[in-house]
């Protein structure tokens, strides 16, 4: 009886969009104005009731009487009502759905979307794949953000104060470690095995084909000579009288002006210009060499062996902060970038 | 009490269910105090003091009538009672509405928590937090202008002149402020004035009284009646009494008169929520469900993937900031004024901006009659005379009766000669339907009546001096004068008579049919009853004409007459017509039922008057629809008892106020339900009330229209009040959520339209809203599990939301409509959602999930290009984002400093920014239709949405190229070819969308309907 009531409200006929709408507010069909049309209606149901039966149909009002049976006690504010109906709207047993749906549906749901999401991965891995297309492994297409160059100060010590007492190793050891780490791959024994030596004063251009393999110029930990940590194995840490590594950042095909090799300075940059005595530059020319240009990238430039400035802190005033600030001069070089402190100079207090 | 606006809405986002239902829990108590007094209030208003005599009253009020109160006394019952004057309805404190800047302080604890994790970091957060507190106190500020402006427009219309009354005290008249009248005085009140508190009449001139905006009846009724709003000795403050002049005495003052009683019974009423703001609040817990769900599961996500807590929860407001769809409130909020524009150029005026939807989805209108559907002004309909009934019709062409009959030329002259009417002086270039008039209604009818017929009235009666009168009382129900007449050669006086039809044709004895009189005999007694019978069943107010030759012989000129002692004839008259009066429908009413009709719209008629007169015009504009019968047609057509016809064959309902009140609310729901056609008369104001919440019952979306100060309890009631702005009362004005600046009941046809239209367009802005959202989101959440460098930052979302979004979201609500909007149902309050599932899903995980890929394109193609390949941003985020590392290495071996990195991070947030924008336009051009091909709608009919684009467009070039270096923007220069890049999406997007309509239209019903549609 329940069912025949309920078809007849909700009939059975493939209807079009205005008639669709009609379905989903049941209720409202109780108050239209159109009472016409809605006796018209019982009476094509009644007629039919018994054939109409069909199984899509039949889906259809289930999830319509689940749907009033979600939303239509929301005046019953038993909590417990509401978890049951929620409950009930997760997974009713009797007509065995959840979230108001059957399992074919569900599944509809699934397949659908599967083929949906697979082919937006096509599309993206499409894209994807055009981008690489375009973009040469070598050579980045564009290296303006990375210019000018950056330096970064070794040892690294997530901080650029360095601060330190003489008679307690452990205040410097972990600067010892790090440099000697760092400087590893200078070793000169694989410098020699793995890199060439090349004239220093020009730049090291390797012609030929992009995916060719280029050599690489050698920089031995030797130049560096007293803050190489061959002579001094604690980098002048012990008597006080520090080296920090200089390293320009690598940026593929970047030529500093020719005969004309950047340059570091280091000085006090605020208070007693005196508070640094003296400061030895290794090499001695303090600066990067132009045969370490240009860099043609990790691909093909595997070796490569960033060219550094040590810098030896001779006599530095003690138990005081000193701010040093170490420049790099030459043409192409930006040193009064106010946002970035690493562009062209570095700081530390000893 | 004000709506809740969508600013609150919005706010409450972020505020868990605690707080909800805590409100809950206090509305709910509220609301049975305010049911209590409601029911008080409800109780029929009880007055006894038209039947007492005047020396109880004196004796009550402890007056004298001729001497009046001491100015003591009436000093000491001031002070004790009050003014007169009714309390204002409160306001909210409009404070209260500024709403919670949640999004805000969330971001300054973010910030609390950051600094105190370290000490240095960014103050990006502060700055969210400022701007967002910006954007919701921008937003709360324009919201409460746009409220503003129209309640400005509204307090124009109350010019509130004060009022004075001549008042008896001390033995003395005075004129006191009407304020200061007290129970007890005696007022004294002339023609014109507006009756300034409940009196009680003591004596009176020929005084009547208009009590039309209290009772919506246009006529008074004379009968003595139990009802003290129908009695007649008592006149009620707002009154007007029209002609001569009367002494009462005040018995209720201030709050307690009837209107006031009416004013807090209005105002006791609380305004249910608009349906729109209740879509609003399901939309915001729908994107506060995302929001919340989805940033706790990252939340656990970052948890499990040791994050730090204090970092985890920094991501949990991350994703709930870049959920919350900032412009929207705004959006919507310019939307609906657009449209409340649009409305009030064809004469809606709209008050509270969030009634312009609730129109749309009006399924109910209870219309008031008088006024609203009528023109509230009685109007001469037929005639009878001559054995024949005529056609009266004064709007058009005059001439369809036949004139040559002597019985019309000695009607016409009756009915020129025995009425009082008379136009106010000064206004002759007006037309004579404009004309003011002084009389009351049924007078005036006849006075324009023949004024338009005949010519010159005034003229007719100074040739026909008046030479005595008798005016109209209800004990007599006739009203008679004596002339002279304007034939020089005729010495005889005319007795000129008219009244209730029967009391005339009781003092006549002959008949005039042709201009000749003849014996009244039963054939003509009965042939004036048949007339009688059919002009009043059409619901019209008929009246009877005689008159009377006064024998010269017995009544020289000299003769004296004298209307105490009444020295002539009374009786032995000639009757020579009847003539029937009616308030005639508007002329545009019956379209515009018909066209609610077909919107779905039911329309019921709920009057204060006559259930014949009320069904008379129900059935002539249509609401009861000329082939359906009530059940006493049918018991008349069958000639059986009413109780044996079958209530199924019955669609039409005459319902009186007597019946509604033996009612249970269970049997009001089955009268409204079972009756499409439903006509309530003889209804009070609370009764009114009743009938809208029975409607509300049956989840309908009721509308009232009134204009009158007794329908005001149910304007306020219902979804939708509207009152009629010309004739409208200020108390109708007041509770209305929209005036109809022309009273005309056609403009709420046009305001049903544009009420579904921008429900039809919200839909559509907040799909477009909603879709970028999950480009926004992704970002984040890719952030969080793959470690890339962010690729969107919060700022760079508050730019898309409420910079380059906000004018093509509006640009929306220009969209013409799809199909006929008109030819559909309202849509039902529960089940048909402003933002439904299929809409949700398909706009964050259909379109929205497409976007953010052509989004991270964008994204990878410039961090690719720049060195960074995308394999190489995977798990990045640590390194990238320490301030230390600055050799950072790219794909290419080169190393970045962290400014480097920041600024590379920056050009991918307005790569990501230009993705999502390119892509928007595309969104934009598709959610123009929900069902048609876009080449259907066609593409550039609205321009407004071109303009959208170029704005988006615009803002995007400016923010890139003109801001790009402000560095706290995050903005910067981009290179013009990542401005292309998108756009394959964009058409992606496009030709999926377009494809998901044509499956819609191609399959109607099909399972692809179902979850596609929204």
């Amino acid at each position: 009886m329940r069912r025949q009531l309920r078809s007849r409200r909700a009939p059975a006929f493939p209807y079009g969009y205005r008639y669709r709408l009609d379905d989903q507010d049941e209720v409202n069909q109780n108050y239209l104005a159109d009472e016409e049309e809605e006796a018209e209606e019982e009476a094509r149901v009644m007629v039919v009731h018994d054939l109409e039966e069909e199984e899509e149909e039949e889906e259809k009002e289930e999830e319509e009487e689940e749907e009033e049976e979600g939303q239509g006690q929301p005046t019953s504010n038993a909590l417990w009502q509401k978890l049951q109906i929620v409950n009930e709207h997760l997974w009713d047993p009797e007509k065995r759905m959840s979230l108001a749906r059957t399992g074919q549906s569900w599944s509809l749901i699934l397949v659908i979307y599967f083929f949906f999401y697979a082919s937006l991965a096509a599309v993206i891995t499409l894209c994807m794949y055009t981008l690489f297309l375009t973009i040469s492994p070598y050579m980045p297409t564009f290296t303006e953000r990375v210019k000018p160059p950056g330096v970064m100060i070794r040892p690294f010590a997530h901080s650029l104060n360095f601060n330190f007492n003489v008679s307690e190793p452990d205040t410097w050891q972990h600067y010892v470690i790090s440099l000697n780490g760092f400087l590893q791959g200078y070793n000169d024994s694989l410098q020699e095995e793995m890199n060439v030596d090349c004239p220093p004063g020009q730049y090291f251009i390797q012609d030929g084909n992009e995916d060719e393999d280029k050599k690489a110029c050698q920089f031995k930990r030797s130049f560096l000579k007293n803050c190489s940590g061959l002579e001094d194995p604690t980098f002048g840490y012990s008597t006080g009288q520090p080296c920090i590594l200089l390293k320009m950042n690598r940026i593929v095909g970047f030529r500093p002006e020719l005969g004309d090799p950047v340059k570091v300075s280091c000085k006090v940059q605020r208070g007693d210009e005196n508070d640094i005595r003296s400061i030895n530059y290794y090499p001695e020319s303090a600066s990067f060499d132009l045969r370490y240009y240009p860099y043609y990238g990790k691909l093909t430039h595997v070796n490569y062996t960033s060219p550094l400035v040590a810098m030896h802190f001779t006599d530095v005033v003690k138990n005081q902060a000193v701010p040093v600030q170490c420049q790099l001069k030459g043409k192409g070089i930006i040193n009064d970038v106010i946002n970035d402190r690493f562009v062209g100079h570095s700081q530390m207090d000893t | 009490a004000r709506r809740g606006t969508g600013t609150e809405d919005v706010g409450k986002t972020d505020t868990g269910d605690g707080k909800e239902k805590y409100r809950g829990l206090k509305d709910k108590r509220l609301e049975l105090k305010k049911n209590h007094q409601k029911e008080e209030l409800k109780k029929e208003v009880d007055l006894e003091d038209h039947k007492l005599s005047i020396k109880e009253l004196e004796r009550k009020y402890g007056t004298n009538i001729v001497t009046g109160l001491s100015s003591t006394q009436a000093a000491e019952l001031l002070a004790r009672n009050g003014p007169n004057a009714l309390t204002p309805p409160k306001e909210t404190p409009e404070i209260v509405k500024f709403p919670q800047a949640d999004g805000a302080i969330l971001c300054w604890i973010a910030y609390g928590i950051q600094y105190f994790n370290d000490k240095s970091s960014s103050l990006d957060s502060v700055y969210l937090g400022c701007v967002l507190a910006l954007v919701v106190i921008l937003t709360g500020i324009f919201a409460y202008y746009q409220e503003a402006k129209s309640t400005n427009i509204m307090a124009s219309f109350s010019k509130m002149i004060p009022q004075q009354a001549l008042v008896i005290r001390d033995s003395e008249k005075k004129t006191v402020p009407a304020e200061q009248l007290v129970v007890g005085d005696i007022v004294e009140i002339k023609g014109g004035d507006k009756i300034p508190a409940d009196i009680r009449l003591l004596s009176t001139q020929g005084c009547k009284v208009d009590n039309s905006s209290l009772t919506g009846n246009l006529t008074p009724s004379l009968r003595t009646h139990d009802n003290p709003l129908e009695a007649e000795n008592p006149w009620n403050k707002m009154s007007t009494s029209p002609v001569g002049t009367a002494t009462g005495m005040v018995i209720n003052t201030g709050d307690r008169t009837i209107i006031g009683q009416i004013a807090s019974l209005a105002s006791g009423v609380g305004h249910e929520k608009t349906p729109i703001a209740i879509e609003i609040e399901h939309f915001v817990h729908i994107v506060a469900g995302v929001a919340v769900s989805i940033g706790i599961l990252f939340f656990i996500i970052a948890v499990s993937m040791k994050y730090y807590v204090l970092d985890s929860i920094i991501f949990l407001i991350g994703i709930i900031v870049a959920n919350v769809p900032e412009g929207l409130l705004a959006t919507v909020t310019v939307t609906l004024s657009l449209t409340a524009k649009r409305m009030a150029k064809k004469n809606c005026l709209v008050k509270n901006l969030e009634a312009v939807e609730t129109l749309g989805s009006t399924s109910i209108i209870c219309s008031d009659k008088t006024g609203t559907l009528t023109q509230n002004r009685m109007t001469v309909a037929h005639l009878w005379f001559d054995n024949q009934i005529f056609v009266a019709d004064t709007s058009e062409d005059h001439s369809i009766f036949d004139q040559s009959s002597g019985t019309w030329a000695s009607l016409s002259k009756i009915i020129t000669l025995c009425n009082r009417a008379e136009f106010r002086p000064g206004q002759e270039s007006v037309p004579i339907m404009k004309k003011v008039v002084v009389g009351d209604a049924s007078e005036t009818a006849l006075l324009k009546f023949s004024e338009v017929i005949l010519g010159d009235v005034m003229e007719i009666r100074k040739r026909n001096r008046k030479v005595a009168e008798i005016p109209f009382n209800s004990t007599n129900k006739f009203q008679l004068s004596i002339h002279e007449t304007d034939d020089p050669s005729d010495k005889r006086f005319l007795m000129v008579m008219k009244g209730a039809p029967e009391r005339v044709l009781e003092k006549c004895s002959t008949i005039m049919v042709n201009g000749q009189e003849q014996p009244l005999d039963d054939s003509t007694a009965e042939a004036f009853h048949t007339a009688y019978m059919e002009l009043g069943g059409l619901g019209e107010r008929v009246l009877g004409f005689c008159h009377l030759y006064l024998p010269a012989d017995k009544f020289p000129e000299t003769y004296s007459f004298d209307v105490d002692t009444v020295n002539f004839p009374t009786s032995n008259l000639c009757f020579v017509g009847l003539l029937s009066m009616i308030d005639p429908p508007r002329s545009t009413v019956p379209d515009a039922v018909t066209k609610c009709r077909s919107a779905g719209i039911k329309v019921i008629m709920v009057t204060g008057d006559h259930p014949i007169t009320a069904k008379a015009i129900a059935k002539s504009v249509g609401i009861i629809s000329a082939n359906s019968e009530t059940v006493e047609d049918i018991a008349k057509r069958l000639n059986i008892p009413v109780e044996q016809v079958s209530k199924r064959d019955a669609k039409a309902a005459v319902v009186t106020g007597m019946e509604l009140k033996d009612m249970s609310p269970e049997q009001l729901d089955e009268l409204l339900t079972d009756y499409s056609e439903i006509v309530f008369a003889r209804t009070s104001p609370q009764q009114k009330l009743i009938i809208v919440e029975g409607c509300q019952r049956q989840d309908a979306v009721v509308a009232v229209t009134g204009d009158g100060v007794n329908d005001s309890p149910a304007l306020k009631k219902a979804d939708i009040g509207i009152a009629m702005g010309i004739a409208g009362s200020d108390a109708a004005k007041n509770a209305a959520d929209m005036v109809l600046l022309d009273d005309n009941f056609a403009s709420i046809v046009t305001g049903v339209e544009e009420g579904r239209l921008i429900f039809d367009n919200l839909k559509k802005t907040i799909a477009y809203t909603l879709t970028k959202n999950i480009a926004e989101l992704c970002p984040f959440l890719i952030y969080i599990i793959a470690g890339l460098p962010l690729p969107i930052g919060t700022i760079t979302i508050l730019f898309i939301d409420l910079g380059t979004d906000i004018i093509p979201s509006i640009a929306l609500a220009y969209e013409k409509a799809e199909s006929d909007i008109m030819n559909r149902k309202p849509r039902h309050k529960k089940k048909d959602r402003l933002v439904n599932a299929p809409l949700a899903i398909y706009s964050y995980l259909h379109i929205g999930l497409m976007q953010a890929l052509g989004a991270f394109v964008v994204y990878f193609t410039v961090y690719a290009q720049e060195g960074f390949r995308p394999s190489a941003l995977i798990n990045l985020r640590v390194e990238w984002e320490k301030d230390s590392v600055n050799d950072l290495e790219d794909s290419y071996g080169q190393e970045w400093t962290q400014y480097q990195r920041k600024y590379l991070e920056w050009t991918g947030y307005t790569a990501f920014f230009v993705g999502i924008m390119i892509q928007q336009i595309a969104d934009l051009i598709i959610r123009k239709t929900r069902r048609n091909s876009i080449f259907q709608q066609g593409l550039f009919r609205n321009k407004v949405i071109w303009v959208g684009i170029a704005s988006q467009i615009i803002i995007a070039l400016i923010l890139s190229y003109g801001l790009g270096s402000v560095s706290a923007l995050n903005f910067t220069m981009l290179r013009p070819q990542y401005w292309f890049v998108a756009v394959p999406h964009a058409i992606l997007i496009w030709v999926y969308d377009e494809v998901r309509k044509l499956f819609i239209r191609l399959y109607p019903g099909s399972w692809w309907d179902k979850n596609m549609y929204y």
